[in-house]
């Protein structure tokens, strides 16, 4: 009877979410998933195509080129971002003064719009009046204005957004875990004759283990969903330079801009959703096996 | 746990089928011939109670006057209706889309020429021939056609305005490099921003730009009235073989690739928009570029500026206008929702917004120059500076609408795009991008979206008007 009473009211809890997570969540799914097999444009008949929609999406070479871009700009993301933002957890983990202000300082990206960053960074990077190129210019570190946003940059300038945008965050999860280790680890080693390094490597990095599997994971699927900066920023161009798959796959259900045509393609829209979400699901499959057998062997 | 799994399993089962379900009622909705709608209609207050009338529109540069007129309409109309007027701006489409859905559709909304067919075909419109009254009839004779604003007869907007595409340039720069005038060429076009930037480039001044961030909204103000205005659709669409050609482009995007390889182009115009790039122009750091008769406007109280600058008729490829300018954002205006409850209140708004009290003040206030004949004749030119270069010409005409058609690989302002920074062999792509195009128009004739009758007595230069 008591047995009855936990689980009656853990269902009653659970039920909010779960009820939302399938509104929200599931109902989208199947509904996006029916017209993958559909030539759609949102209006008129939806005609039956079959996998009509799967050989485009393989000849498409702009699908393909935005699945190699996302790469190319999680890629750049994380390797930057996950040493930088430990290394700032480390030293903010320590009793420096005025560290709850630094820490407040790394986080702040985290809770600023994307819209609005991806604004001012237009302003700091923009090739004629930018910020950035007036102080290189100025202090002759550039001869001449530097095309940041044109084809050979733009990637590198969203990378830059993107490490700004992410650094905060990971830190601050990153904390959490540095918090989490307990003194008397450091302080037996430190009688052991064990020097900063040594503790950094043989106590802190195995003792984050869990943690950073969990940062890792939240940071390659964010990576490889990321969109919202570019949009604003670059539109995904110039000549889809900057263009990521779910930037790719927006522009399918949202035309860009009501100056341009508005017709949207559902049907090859959610044939290059299902794509996509595929293969983020396929590369965090492989993270997680990858990380057991880690688990494993360590 | 096992009664747990499996009332899981139904419930995503039956979601599952309700989401089919609901496909093929959404099929069967749209089967019915848009603008067809139950007509539900009110006679005015009978019951005394106010009715509210929503307005949803995408129009930013003239909100002012259509505030003044809709408090104008709400403090005089005698049959206590009330509009309330939704402005909405980047996501236009998709709101409309989401009011639609979710059964808040609005009872007037904005069209234009991008969003009318969609609107059309989505049945958001409801047809005005029962409403339309002779004195109506008579003022927009010849102004309702066929794609534009009606279909099969069914008109679904009353006209008001049109843009004129123009090349826009800085007077003071032209005079300093020693230009005369505005190019007449594509050669002049390419050559005059190469004076004006190895004049000005250590001043940070270049001599053309345009909005290249959005590709299509870019060259459908620039190179598209170049190729309209040597004698070819800017849509790519040759009416006398009802078949896609591309080729119309061939110079201008030469002329175009020259400027951005030689410089000349200010840098960063590949993720330039429209908004910036306006900001750089009011500067005087920019020579020429492209755009519409919306710019007066946008100077006056977006970018105020000192400089010196005009308007003039596009170049065209060899100097000689072959054909005309197709007007933009004309001939569309305001439409009745086919979801209004209030669909006589909404036209009695339209009525009163097309007396000529409106349509004159919209034209002399430079919101938007006037396609009806009568006010044409009658309203002033709108006093703002750099609109005189804006005015309507014997150039500015209404082309026939093209078939709407989605190719395979990528549009076609995206494939010049790329050719202008990328280059490659100019006829090898027009070629494919034509191609390309016919495809999907023979899918689309196939499947009934489209009909295409093939005009060969189609003649370009008779759409200049006389």
């Amino acid at each position: 009877m008591k047995k009855a009473r936990q689980l009656w009211e853990s269902y009653t809890f659970l039920m909010p979410s779960f009820i939302l997570t399938i509104i929200l969540g599931v109902y989208p799914i199947f509904w996006a998933m029916r017209y993958m097999f559909y030539d759609y444009s949102g209006y008129g008949t939806a005609r039956f195509i079959g996998l009509g929609n799967f050989s485009r999406l393989w000849r498409d070479d702009d699908f393909w080129n935005s699945v190699v871009n996302t790469f190319i700009y999680a890629g750049g993301k994380l390797i930057v971002t996950l040493p930088l933002a430990l290394l700032l957890a480390v030293i903010l983990n320590h009793a420096i003064r005025g560290r709850q202000l630094l820490r407040g300082i790394y986080f702040m990206p985290t809770i600023i719009s994307n819209a609005v960053m991806a604004v001012v960074f237009f302003i700091i990077f923009n090739s004629y009046n930018g910020v950035l190129n007036q102080f290189l210019t100025k202090y002759h570190i550039a001869s001449s204005n530097i095309d940041w946003l044109g084809p050979k940059y733009a990637m590198l300038t969203t990378i830059i957004v993107a490490i700004w945008g992410a650094i905060g965050n990971y830190m601050i999860l990153f904390l959490a875990g540095l918090q989490g280790i307990p003194d008397d680890l450091y302080e037996s080693s430190s009688l052991d004759g064990a020097n900063k390094a040594q503790q950094f490597w043989y106590i802190t990095i195995p003792m984050l283990g869990p943690i950073m599997q969990m940062v890792i994971l939240l940071a390659i699927i964010i990576s490889l969903k990321g969109y919202e900066s570019i949009m604003v920023l670059t539109g995904g161009g110039p000549i889809g330079k900057t263009e990521v798959m779910y930037l790719y796959v927006y522009k399918l259900f949202f035309p860009f801009n009501n100056e341009s045509s508005p017709i949207e393609q559902i049907g090859y829209g959610s044939a290059a959703g299902f794509a996509t979400a595929l293969i983020v699901g396929v590369i965090t499959i492989i993270y997680f096996m990858i990380s057991r057998r880690l688990n494993r062997i360590f | 746990m096992k009664k747990l799994v499996f009332v899981v399993v139904s419930l995503l089962l039956v979601l599952g089928l309700v989401a089919c379900s609901s496909a093929n009622q959404s099929n069967n909705n749209n089967a019915t011939t848009p603008g067809q709608s139950d007509k539900v209609t009110d006679s005015g207050s009978s019951d005394g109670e106010k009715i509210m009338l929503r307005y949803y529109t995408s129009g930013r540069h003239d909100i002012a006057i259509f505030e003044e007129y809709i408090e104008k309409f709400n403090q005089t109309n005698t049959d206590n209706i009330e509009v309330e007027f939704v402005g909405m701006s980047e996501n236009y489409q998709q709101s409309v889309d989401i009011a639609f859905s979710s059964g808040q559709a609005p009872d007037l909304l904005r069209v234009n020429d991008q969003t009318f067919e969609p609107f059309y075909k989505k049945n958001y419109l409801e047809p005005l021939n029962d409403y339309m009254t002779d004195e109506l009839t008579k003022k927009f004779d010849g102004l309702f056609n066929e794609g534009i604003n009606q279909v099969d007869g069914q008109i679904y907007s009353l006209p008001n305005d049109g843009r004129t595409y123009r090349l826009i340039y800085n007077q003071e720069i032209f005079e300093q490099v020693g230009l005369d005038g505005p190019p007449k060429t594509l050669a002049e076009l390419v050559d005059y921003a190469d004076r004006i930037t190895q004049w000005g480039k250590d001043k940070n001044i270049y001599g053309f730009a345009q909005n290249f961030k959005n590709p299509k909204a870019s060259l459908e103000r620039s190179a598209a009235p170049i190729v309209a205005l040597s004698g070819h659709n800017g849509f790519g669409f040759n009416f006398q073989t009802g078949r896609f050609d591309f080729g119309g482009y061939k110079e201008v995007m030469l002329a175009f690739k020259e400027m951005y390889d030689n410089g000349s182009m200010l840098p960063g115009s590949e993720s330039l928009d429209i908004d910036p790039l306006r900001a750089q122009f009011a500067e005087g750091n920019i020579g020429m570029y492209f755009s519409f008769s919306v710019e007066p406007g946008v100077y006056k109280d977006q970018f105020p500026t000192d400089i010196k600058w005009a308007a003039a008729i596009p170049p065209t490829i060899d100097g000689e206008a072959k054909s005309s300018l197709n007007l933009t954002a004309a001939g569309t205006f305001i439409s009745i929702s086919s979801e209004s409850k209030h669909k006589d209140a909404a036209w009695k708004f339209l009525e009163f917004l097309a007396q000529d009290e409106f349509l004159t003040d919209y034209h002399e206030g430079g919101y938007g120059l006037s396609l009806v004949p009568s006010i044409q004749s009658t309203a002033n030119e709108p006093d703002i500076y750099g609109m005189d270069g804006f005015l309507m010409t014997k150039y500015d005409t209404l082309w026939p609408v093209p078939p709407t058609v989605v190719p395979e690989g990528r549009n076609y302002t995206d494939t010049f795009f790329r050719f202008m920074i990328e280059g490659g062999d100019i006829d090898q792509i027009i070629e494919e991008l034509s191609r390309d195009y016919n495809e999907a128009l023979d899918k689309a004739i196939a499947n009934g979206e489209v009909s295409v009758e093939p005009d060969p007595s189609f003649d370009p230069s008779q759409l200049i008007s006389n």
